[in-house]
This record gives structure tokens, sequence and C-alpha cells, in this order.
């Protein structure tokens, strides 16, 4: 029997125990913030929709990042392919008549799901074939897709009853997830049907990792590129196949974003989501069933935050950047402190 | 196009490169070193917002600038004793770096100042602006002396070059190549600290919410698309200028034709696309970087 590793759930604790003495510095009670952080999604069945709909989103953006990682890629890159995934949603939900009905669903999704998965297969083809360092081309790339995506969305389907930089709304046969269970439940909530996607993603994704062999060649790669080249696995498979699994986990965001719960384009509606699935993936180590918990801890914290404004005196929803700085911190400390621990017992 | 909107267009290149420019000399080191650097954003930033508050509370520039390099630096122990001591991932803490930068400034901003989102301006008086030009002048070339000296011609500067290229080569004439690693980040952070300075109170009078808008990165990118070289990076950073000042030039004037505003924004960093496209250059970026 694996021991458990809870080495990033320790970080975890312990960056919280440090953003609340920094809440003391800002004069503020740190129980009464942890609590407002903490408390803020039980308060409705609609705020809980909202924290259930940022879980799904950080759920798919903390896959998009693991699966790289394992691979050792170091993707930085899923905030582009999501806003270039999301534009693509939005206009293929406007251009496509409404005739098709759930055909059209069908075509939106393959569509975004194409666009996510291009989007970053180009971060493989310039490490592959041009040795550029991923994380450089995907910063260069994520400035690029959101000018793009704005460029497209404003240029030619700005939403005309509107002053917000927005696309108009897709056509109502593509609105069906309003009518889904999940979303009724929660009274009409950002949530929708493709939180069970997610829940769905994370165990396939914990499949696709024990035991196919595309799966382990991913795995064995990241482990000892030379080693594993020896083995006959190729560099060039692992890395498209990998941060091609990336975009297609991406697209979901978009997808999750446009046809779940916004039915438009909003520039900017991306709260930086390719990054908080660096923490989420991060605290989950990696682990596909850990990323769920991850992602709903941070999307409580993610909500909770929103509050801060409203509940609190000086401290704002940025808080909740800080929050996650902090996490990082402490969980790759902690991560590290564990693996000195485990070596020296070895 | 009549001499003075040239004129013109040459001022607003070299003013606007100003900030990169400050920021890519203080990557340089970093990466130099051995130690990929995405955190400069947040080094602007924090440059930026002491800067603007300092110089806001005891009107000196000098001290403004001052606080701006030693808050930035400060702030990079952080991902210095992460990196060095914890042996985290450099680019896992620089992403952490820039959410921190992020977050703490408007809840600081709030306290002390009960505004999430600009300081208070500064004096903006003529004589006010030609001292800013003096300091900023003064400035520049002193920190290019400085950063040409250390780079090409010190012991030291060698040294942090062998820390990122062959470190064992240092371990072996006894010098300890974390350390340099360690001192080119703080002084990464001095420099970039003080680029942000220059953002806050001379290309504009007061500290505004993200105002750095991706200059840390574009740094990155002018010295990756250097080749790591830096004199080279110095002209690509005016060239980036050069984009971010026509982009201003040609909203102000009214053109038949519209060049949309999202694609001059993106062409410092589509232009470091084509560059390692065309550019074979594995063979510059230092060894040991990680």
């Amino acid at each position: 029997m694996k021991r458990i590793d809870f080495s990033s759930l320790i970080g975890f604790f312990i960056g919280v125990a440090l953003s609340s003495v920094l809440v003391i510095l800002f004069k503020e009670n740190p129980g009464d913030v942890l609590k407002v952080l903490s408390g803020s999604f039980l308060q409705s069945k609609f705020d809980m929709g909202l924290t259930l709909f940022y879980t799904t989103c950080f759920a798919f953006a903390g896959l998009a990042f693991s699966i790289p990682f394992k691979a050792g890629l170091f993707h930085i890159g899923a905030e582009g392919q999501i806003v270039l995934s999301a534009m693509m949603a939005a206009v293929m939900g406007i251009i496509l008549p409404e005739s098709l009905g759930t055909f059209g669903i069908v075509l939106i999704c393959l569509a975004t799901m194409v666009v996510g998965i291009l989007a970053a297969q180009t971060i493989a083809f310039f490490k592959v074939y041009k040795q550029g360092h991923e994380v450089v081309v995907a910063i260069m790339l994520n400035f690029i897709f959101a000018a793009i995506a704005t460029y497209v969305i404003l240029q030619n389907y700005q939403n005309p009853e509107s002053q917000n930089p927005e696309s108009a709304l897709i056509n109502p046969a593509f609105q069906g997830a309003k009518a889904d269970g999940i979303k009724t439940f929660f009274e009409q909530s950002a949530v929708s049907s493709f939180l069970l996607l997610a829940v769905l993603s994370c165990l396939a994704v914990w499949f696709f990792e024990k035991k196919t062999k595309w799966g382990m060649e991913i795995k064995a790669y990241g482990e000892n590129p030379t080693a594993a080249e020896r083995m006959g696995i190729s560099a060039k498979k692992v890395n498209f196949l990998a941060l091609g699994i990336a975009g297609f986990f991406s697209s979901l965001v978009g997808l999750t974003e446009v046809l779940g719960s916004t039915f438009q384009y909003k520039v900017g509606f991306s709260p930086a989501y390719g990054f908080l699935g660096i923490v989420v993936a991060l605290l989950a180590q990696g682990h596909p069933i850990g990323i769920l918990f991850s992602s709903f801890i941070m999307a409580v914290l993610h909500k909770g935050a929103s509050d801060l404004d409203l509940e609190t005196q000086f401290l704002t929803r940025d808080f909740s950047k800080v929050l996650q700085a902090i996490i990082i911190f402490c969980v790759a400390g902690a991560v590290y402190l564990n693996h000195r621990r485990v070596k020296r017992d070895a | 196009m009549s001499p003075e909107i040239l004129l013109g267009l040459v001022l607003a290149t070299v003013r606007m490169s100003l900030p990169i420019l400050f920021a890519a000399s203080g990557g340089y080191f970093s990466e130099k070193s051995g130690v990929a650097q995405i955190a400069l954003e947040a080094y602007l930033l924090i440059g930026a917002f002491t800067a603007a508050a300092v110089g806001f509370q005891t009107q000196s520039l000098i001290l403004a600038y001052v606080a701006a390099a030693v808050a930035a630096a400060v702030m990079a122990q952080i991902f210095n004793i992460l990196i060095f001591k914890f042996k985290a991932n450099s680019i896992v803490v620089g992403t952490g770096m820039n959410l921190l930068a992020m977050g703490i400034i408007p809840i600081v901003s709030k306290t002390l100042f009960e505004s999430t989102g600009s300081t208070p301006a500064l004096d903006t008086s003529e004589a006010a602006l030609k001292q800013s030009l003096i300091m900023v002048s003064v400035t520049t070339v002193s920190m290019m002396a400085l950063c040409y000296w250390i780079a090409e011609k010190s012991n030291w500067g060698l040294q942090i070059k062998f820390a990122g290229e062959k470190s064992e080569a240092l371990t072996s004439v006894g010098v300890n190549p974390i350390k340099r690693r360690w001192q080119a980040v703080t002084l990464c952070a001095l420099i970039t600290g003080v680029g942000g300075a220059i953002l806050s109170t001379y290309l504009a009078s007061s500290y505004s919410p993200l105002m750095s808008a991706g200059r840390g990165f574009i740094a990155l990118a002018a010295v990756i698309f250097a080749g790591w070289n830096l004199r080279k990076a110095w002209i690509v950073v005016l060239f980036f200028g050069f984009a971010e000042a026509i982009q201003i030039q040609l909203q102000n004037m009214n053109l038949a034709v519209k060049i949309p505003n999202e694609f001059i924004q993106m062409l410092p960093y589509l232009a470091t696309l084509v560059a390692l496209l065309l550019l074979r250059n594995k063979q510059q970026a230092p060894k040991e970087i990680s």
C-alpha cells in the first residue's frame, strides 16, 4: 500500500495560516476573513451553483496543466487556448443556423475542441521543431490569442444592445444548458451539466494515466526523457500528445463558459483560469482525482474572495490572488521538504 | 510624414522603451545565471507602486527610485529562498510572484490611500517634469553603463555567466554557484524595480492598476529574441518600444485605413515567435537554465 502524500495539503494549511497573519497586518480579524472565504458559497443555492461552476472550470484547467506536467512540460498556455476556444464557441454559436438544433451544439463543441487542440499544438510545434522553450512560446501565444479573440469579437460580433465589450448571444437553439437539470436545481446559476463532464474527465484521465500505453509513455518520458527515448518512446509524439490533451481540456473551459453559463463571449471573462489551473494541479500534485477536490477548495476560496469587498474594510477581492500565491509558495516548499524526508528515510 | 511627427515618434520610442529596457537588463542577469525569470512583471509592478507611493509621500524622486529598487529586491528574496533553499521550480514560483504582486498592491493601496485603483497624482508642474527627465536620463545612462561593465568586464559578471553555463567550473575555483545566482536574481529585481519607478513617475504621474501591461513578459521576450545577448537585447527593446510608440501615434492620427489596435499590441509577441521560427538559436540559451 502506497503511503498517501499529504505534503501539499500541509503546505496548503501553512499557506492559509500565513495568509491569516497577513490579514492581521491589515488590521482585519483573520477569523472573520476565513469565515467569509469559506462560508460564502453556502449562502444560497445560487452561490453554490457559482462555486460549482468555478469548480468545473478549475478542474478542466487543472487537467490542462497536469498532463503536460507529467511529460515534463510546464504548460502555462491554457489561458490563451481558453480564450481562443471560447471565442470560437461564441462565433460558431452565432453564425450556425438555428435549424441545426442539437446537431449544431455538437458542431460547436467539435470546432471549439479543434481550435483548442491546435492552439496547444502550436506550443508543441515550437518545442519539437524549433527547440523553443514551452514557457516562453506559451506566454507569447497567450497574448496573441487574447488579441485575436478580442479583435474578432469586437469587430464582427459585438453585442449591439450592450456597451460592454462582449459578443451577441448565441442562437437560442444552442442554449440547451438553460434547461438542464443541474442548472435548474441551482436556480439558474452559472453551473451546468459540464460539472458532470468535469468529474468524468478526472476519472478518465486517472484511467488514462494508470492503464493506457499512451499515459504510461507520457509519464515515462517525463521522468527520464533519455531513457524513454532509448526505449523507443518518441519525444515528438509525447509532446504533441500531452499538449493536445491539454488543449482539449482548455477548450472545455471555453465551452463551459459559452455553452454552459453566459451564452456569449465577454472580453475578460476569465479570471486567469489558466493560471488558477496551475495552483489546482500543484495542490493535487497532479493526481486527477485530487484535482477534483483541489478545484473545489480553490473554487470556494475564489467565490469567497469576491465577497471580501463588501464584508471587510481593507481587504479586496484581490486577496484571493495573494492567497493563491502564498499557497503556491507553501505547497512548492512543502513538497520539497517531504521528498527530502522520504529520501532520507530510504 | 512631417519632421515633427517623425521626431515625436523617435522620442516616444525611446520613452516607451525605458521600462522594458530596465526589465530586460535585469532579466538578462537572472537568465544568464541559470534562473528562468518570468516574475519580471511582478518586480515592475512593485517598483511602480512603491515609487508612486513614496514619491507622493516624500516629494522626492531619488527616494522614490531607491524605494522601488529596494522593494522589488526584498520581494525577490521570497523567490530566492523558495528556489534555492526549497529547490522549488522557478516557473512555479515566478507564477506565484506575479499573482502576489497583482494581489497585494490593491490591498496596500486601499490601506494607505483608501483607493484600490490609482495612487494620488504626483506633482506635474513644469519644474517637476524637468527634474523627472533629468533623473530618468541619469539613471538610464548609469544603469546601462553599469550593466555593460558587469556583464562584459567584471569578474563577478563572468562568474554569474558561468553559474548558468557550467556551474561545476565555478565550484572548482571555490565559488558557490548558488550564491552567484542568488545575487544575480537580486540584481535583476533591483534593476527591474527602477524600471517600474520610471513607469509610474516618468511615463505616468501615478500608479494605475496593472500598469505594467505585460512589459515584463515583453522584456523576457526581448532577452530571448536577442539570444541572451545584452547589447542585442537593448536593440530589440527599442524595436518593441517602437511598436508601442507607433500604436499611440496611430491612435492620435485619423488614418483612412484603421489598423486594429489588437494587432499592433501583439506585434512584439508575434515577432518573438517569428524569430524563434527563423533562427536556430538553441545554442545560445544558458545551458543550465531551469
